[in-house]
């Protein structure tokens, strides 16, 4: 912990004013960029780190983003020798990444002349398309090689100048590449914003405050999140839940996680859990972490930062090799996105049997990723079209879930029809609330949602879903929530049952049904 | 009870008639008005059961029941605001296309606090029982993929039937491309007349109330129309009956003002009629006190409001009222939570916390003596000796200084503090709170708050402004005579405004001149059939135009100006289509430029929506300046007065505003009592009188 001496009132003043370099380095990036996954559904994340790398406020965005963006700032700053001017890129699982499409860009702030940078900016963005085997880049594969193009830590920006060659070879390597670079250039133009009003504050408080508080602040959060875990009954609290599947035809894959409660530190040991999967569903360390982090986050009854402090009391122990820790060359696409949600479940389940007042029962727990790609007829042109959709939200012990809303580890807001069939060959059918797909109890599941969509032209389709086996489960007696679908129908008017990971050539004409699942209920009906 | 206050302002004679600005707030409702070369204020007490009681009795107050009828009104009404926020509007039926009926429902799927395990989200405005799908189809070019056949629809019309019957009284209509096609809605409101009971029903098409695209959005805006509708037009019937409906006007969220058929067709775009009249009044001020690049900064008890005008009031379409998007144009006004009741605590990790939550106006702050209990942000003032216990609220309530005394205290300890430390920390945390909200319309937006006064107004702005302003480098502050009911002012400026827009997407590579033109005429045109109707000469219209365009593929759009000269020149002009083009493109870029640091020009840009404002030229009630005199303010000092700031204690001076005169000038320390608010004048701060009465506050 910091020692110097801090006052109540200017810690609330900078806590305030950090959150707002963060947002603003959002609103920055949300409005300038060309992915869908960013400018309508809000896939990123922002971030400002300290002298030491360590992160000491990140925008309200995403939750998946909160343990990982530590990560890739570290790996930047021990990849690179960081100089003024310079932005980092990576997006490598293994080094400081979580799966390829979410491109990280790191930058150094330095004062004046001086050699060591005083703070660092970050975000990240989901792109729509990284190369790799389908378009969209969420792809069924079984190793990082099917899955896009892999970026370690390496400078994108040097000195202030976009190093050309590497941008072309990332453009390259990717169907939209136009789209791409708007993207970059956006993240670029919001790492500028961050370290611009980061020197601002210190023109105005001076260097040694700024950074003094920033590590009050993460203290502040260390204390808080210590403050939340002592109100959590000591013990050891076990769970067990599973995927559905790997893709690759194994299933289903559990994953175990046992809690032990000491005061006002936890470690959360997720031994017991499946070896990697053949298929792309595993996840990291970092993604193991912002998911771990994000149930400790919720249990805390006041608006934190979210830093480094935050996960200072937690132990999280995933082995390697496993599902919860993958080692490359493991295929990760889905790791981020549907693993984390297990992982989630698994948590706040264990947590539920200490908690039974304030833990909700499971979420839809599936992003149920869309990704399709092809030539649009209208113009010829390829296109990369990538996009969750929500489910139903777990039934909480004080009141029911809620209907067709983001979960836990995601909060991406859906693609308007009218604005994706100005942008895509498709025509949406139906898009509507999956009556009674929550679990039944005193209190209900939310429900799921029903989409459908015609693809004018031939596509390529790749669905990556999960909870179409195993069902979000209940508590205290509540029923669990229903399971997902996926299915097609064909032209022909022939309609065909998909699993919930599948990757197809689909004929112009057809119609993708997706039903996602219900939240589980809480208590006896 | 009613308060008046005599006259203060001068303003020249013209108008045979009166005009009357009416604000309806929580507790009072604010009349200005001018009469001849006068301007009077006057309070009443709101009745918040039927605003209009109020409304009228403090009319016949001020102006005597027979010239009623003769008044001029402008009007700004919380009764659309509230309705929506208390849900308390009509039930109403939506009629979607099918498959698409739970759009309303839906959202976005987000929710609004990711780390709220308790969240929760607002219930659509229409149950899911009344929302009836038709079966039809447009593509988003507008063409028809699946024709809309009435005789169809038989089970539709039925259902509608007896929902009406069951008390149905509002319809709105939403069907999707409808922004690119308005027929098939048009077919749906000529169904509805073969509806047994429809006669009576309040209609909404949504390609009358916004083609724009975004289904969810537009839906929203659709039912919040039906919704708060019908509300809005029994309450201005009632005022109709009184007044001469042909001389009322009602504030418009856009800063314009409409009529009361306006308002009651297309009662959405009254959601914000209050804060609009503040920011139209913020902005006149600083435009008299010499400057168009104002930040008006209005703090009352559970909230501030802050808006930027650079060169005009600046207006969103993003607005978000009660969780529900509302996309007409509206002030760009930004809310936090932080007033003067807004209560201050400690959290567990030991920061100190001021608000959101707010000891409201019962039982309010500890020094009100009404049973509060918890420190607030009035008391810390207070405490602090920012307030004249003889004078707030013009000395006629007792305030509770020993209570907060201890109340403060005990929080202090807690804390490790010092009982003082804590009440400046107290102001600090709320002004930081503030000044992250100004950061959001101003360095968020391209605009940087050193370029700006401050203006401003509400019962607790003038003690915080002066820090507030030095935090962000805002060179000066105004504080406008009458800051209370700064509102009300502002409606006496509002001119009839009323806004268009459609959605067109198209490319600018390769634009058609002529489309666009014609694109804009059939908006003027309408601008133009409405205002006509309400007996404004053709020749007082003036029509604004805007494109708003981004980077093909981006998601949020800029507007820019068009001027007319640049699509209307027919012949010419198509010989000269990639000039036109290229001078859109190029103010885009310069747009983005400004506002995100930086522009592409070799991307494609394209025009997603136009808009077109309508402007009927009124002559603004031209209040004149008073001759300045000698700055000697010794006149009105009441007398030695003690207050801390930044830890010590200054002795200062206490100041009656009443009795301050043009060109009065003192320094700080010093605090300025009013009736309404009171003034802080920290050490290093001079204060002057302008020639318009206002309060302005520089750096000594």
């Amino acid at each position: 912990m910091t020692s110097t001496k801090w006052d109540p009132i200017t810690l609330e003043v900078f806590r305030n004013l950090f959150y707002s370099v963060a947002e603003e380095m959002g609103v920055t990036l949300c409005r300038t960029s060309f992915s869908p996954n960013i400018k309508e559904r809000r896939d990123y994340s922002c971030a400002i780190f300290d002298a030491r790398g360590r992160m000491v406020a990140q925008g309200e965005h995403m939750p998946v983003h909160l343990g990982s963006m530590p990560k890739s700032v570290e790996a930047a700053i021990d990849a690179v020798t960081l100089e003024p001017g310079d932005v980092v890129m990576v997006n490598d699982p293994f080094r400081g990444g979580t799966h390829l499409p979410d491109i990280t860009l790191v930058e150094a702030v330095f004062l004046d002349d001086a050699t060591e940078p005083a703070f660092y900016v970050a975000n990240r963005a989901h792109h729509s398309d990284v190369g790799g085997m389908t378009p969209g880049s969420m792809p069924l594969a079984t190793s990082i090689y099917q899955e896009g193009i892999r970026i370690p830590p390496v400078r994108l920006v040097r000195r202030g100048v976009v190093v050309r060659d590497i941008l072309d070879l990332v453009l390259a390597n990717v169907r939209t590449p136009v789209e791409r670079e708007g993207d970059i250039t956006a993240q670029i133009a919001s790492n500028r914003t961050g370290a611009r009003r980061l020197l601002g504050l210190v023109e105005r408080y001076g260097v040694q405050v700024v950074s003094e508080y920033m590590g009050h602040l993460q203290d502040y959060a260390e204390r808080m999140t210590r403050e939340a875990i002592r109100r959590i009954p000591d013990g050891e609290y076990r769970f067990e839940d599973a995927m559905d599947d790997d893709g690759q035809g194994h299933g289903p894959l559990p994953l175990v996680v046992t809690i032990t409660v000491e005061d006002d530190e936890a470690r959360i040991d997720f031994t017991g859990t499946c070896p990697q999967a053949a298929g792309s569903v595993n996840a990291n360390y970092a993604i193991t972490l912002s998911a771990t982090m994000y149930c400790f986050r919720v249990i805390v009854p006041f608006a934190i930062p979210s830093n480094w402090g935050t996960i200072q009391p937690l132990d999280v122990v995933a082995p390697e090799g496993t599902l919860v820790n993958a080692c490359a060359p493991a295929a990760m696409a889905g790791g981020n996105v549907e693993t984390s949600q297990r992982i989630v479940d698994v948590v706040l389940g264990a947590l539920s049997q200490a908690l039974p007042d304030q833990i909700p029962a499971a979420s839809y727990g599936t992003m149920s990723n869309l990704s399709i790609g092809g030539l649009d007829p209208r113009t010829g042109a390829e296109f990369a079209y990538y996009e969750t959709t929500a489910g139903g939200m777990g039934a909480r012990p004080y009141a029911d879930g809620l209907d067709a809303t983001h979960c836990h580890m995601t909060n991406s807001l859906n693609t308007p029809i009218e604005a994706l069939e100005h942008a895509y060959p498709y025509r949406v059918n139906r898009y509507a609330i999956r009556r009674g797909s929550g679990g039944a109890g005193r209190f209900r599941g939310g429900d799921g949602i029903e989409r459908e969509l015609e693809l004018l032209g031939e596509s390529r389709v790749t669905i990556l879903g999960d909870r179409r086996v195993t069902r979000p489960y209940g508590l205290s007696g509540g029923e669990p929530g229903a399971v997902g679908s996926n299915s097609i129908e064909y032209p022909d008017g022939s309609e065909e049952a998909l699993s919930g990971k599948v990757s197809m050539d689909v004929p112009a004409g057809s119609i993708i049904k997706i039903h996602t699942p219900g939240g589980g209920g809480h208590g006896r009906a | 009870m009613a308060l008046s206050n005599g006259s203060c302002m001068k303003a020249t004679p013209r108008d045979s008639y009166v005009i009357v600005g009416v604000d309806t707030g929580g507790t009072f409702t604010d009349f200005v008005v001018l009469e001849g070369d006068r301007v009077r204020i006057h309070k009443t007490a709101s009745t918040p059961d039927d605003p209009s009681r109020a409304v009228l009795t403090g009319l016949v107050e001020l102006l005597g029941e027979p010239a009623l009828a003769e008044a001029k009104v402008i009007h700004g009404s919380t009764v659309a605001t509230n309705a929506l926020l208390e849900r308390k509007g009509a039930r109403v039926a939506l009629v979607t296309t099918a498959g698409f009926e739970d759009v309303i429902e839906i959202g976005r799927q987000a929710r609004h606090d990711i780390y709220d395990l308790a969240v929760t989200k607002p219930d659509p405005l229409v149950p899911r029982e009344l929302r009836f799908g038709v079966r039809e189809r447009l593509d988003e070019r507008g063409r028809v993929l699946t024709p809309l056949d009435p005789s169809a629809e038989g089970d539709t019309l039925a259902a509608l039937e007896a929902a009406i019957a069951s008390g149905v009284e509002s319809v709105a209509i939403c069907l999707l491309h409808s922004y690119a096609n308005p027929e098939h809605e048009r077919v749906v409101v000529d169904m509805l007349q073969s509806v047994a009971g429809a006669e009576g029903s309040f209609i909404t098409a949504s390609c009358d109330v916004l083609p724009e695209f975004r289904e969810y959005e537009r839906t929203s805006t659709t039912a919040v129309n039906a919704y708060v509708g019908p509300v809005m037009s029994r309450y201005l019937g009632a005022l109709g009956e009184r007044l001469d409906p042909g001389r009322v006007r009602i504030m418009a969220s856009n800063g314009g003002a409409v009529s009361l058929a306006a308002a009651s067709t297309g009662a959405v775009q009254t959601i914000l009629s209050g804060p609009a009249g503040g920011a139209v009044g913020g902005f006149e001020i600083g435009r008299r006190a010499g400057t168009e690049q104002v930040i008006t900064f209005d703090m009352g008890g559970t909230s501030t409001d802050v808006s930027l005008c650079a060169g005009g009031l600046t207006r969103t379409s993003e607005a978000e009222i009660g969780g529900l998007p509302i996309r007409v144009p509206v002030i760009d006004i930004h809310t936090v939570g932080a007033g003067g009741g807004s209560i201050a605590s400690r959290d567990p990790g030991g920061s100190l916390r001021v608000g959101p939550e707010s000891a409201g106006a019962h039982p309010g702050p500890i020094c009100y003596g009404h049973g509060g209990s918890a420190v607030t942000v009035t008391d810390a003032n207070l405490y602090l000796g920012r307030l004249s216990p003889e004078h707030f609220l013009g000395g006629t309530s007792q305030l509770d200084t020993t209570g907060v005394e201890t109340a403060i205290t005990t929080l202090a300890a807690e804390l490790g503090l010092t009982a003082i430390e804590l009440a400046e920390g107290v102001v600090r945390v709320a002004n930081a709170t503030m000044e992250r909200a100004i950061r959001v319309i101003s360095l968020e937006r391209g605009h940087d708050p050193r370029d700006f006064s401050l203006v401003c107004f509400g019962g607790a702005g003038g003690l915080h402004a002066v820090d507030l302003s030095r935090s962000l480098g805002i060179p000066r502050v105004i504080v406008p005579e009458g800051a209370g009911t700064l509102s009300a002012l502002g409606m006496l400026m509002a001119e009839p405004i009323r806004d268009f827009s459609r959605t067109l997407m198209l490319r600018t590579d390769g634009l058609d001149p002529q489309q666009l033109e014609n694109a804009f005429e059939s908006l003027e045109a309408l601008g133009r059939a409405e205002l006509i109707a309400e007996e404004f000469p053709e020749a007082s219209l003036r029509f604004e135009r805007v494109a708003d365009l981004r980077y093909v593929g981006q998601g949020y759009e800029i507007g820019v100006p068009v001027s007319p000269e640049d699509t209307g020149l027919s012949a010419e002009m198509r010989n000269t289509v990639t000039g036109f083009a290229d001078r859109l493109s190029s103010a885009f870029h310069e747009a983005h430029e400004h506002r995100y640091g930086y522009a592409d020009e070799r991307r494609a840009t394209e025009i997603v929506t136009i808009r077109v404002r309508v402007i009927a030229a009124m002559q603004k009630p031209r209040i004149e300046p008073r001759p300045l005199g000698e700055p000697d303010a010794g006149a009105a000092t009441i007398g030695p007065h003690t207050f801390v700031h930044r830890g010590e204690s200054h002795a200062g001076e206490l100041i009656d505003r009443d009795a301050l005169r043009p060109g009065h000038a003192f320094q700080g320390p010093a605090v300025v009592v009013e009736y309404s608010t009171t003034t802080l004048v920290p050490p290093g701060t001079s204060c002057r009188v302008d020639e318009w009465g206002n309060l302005i506050l520089e750096p000594a």
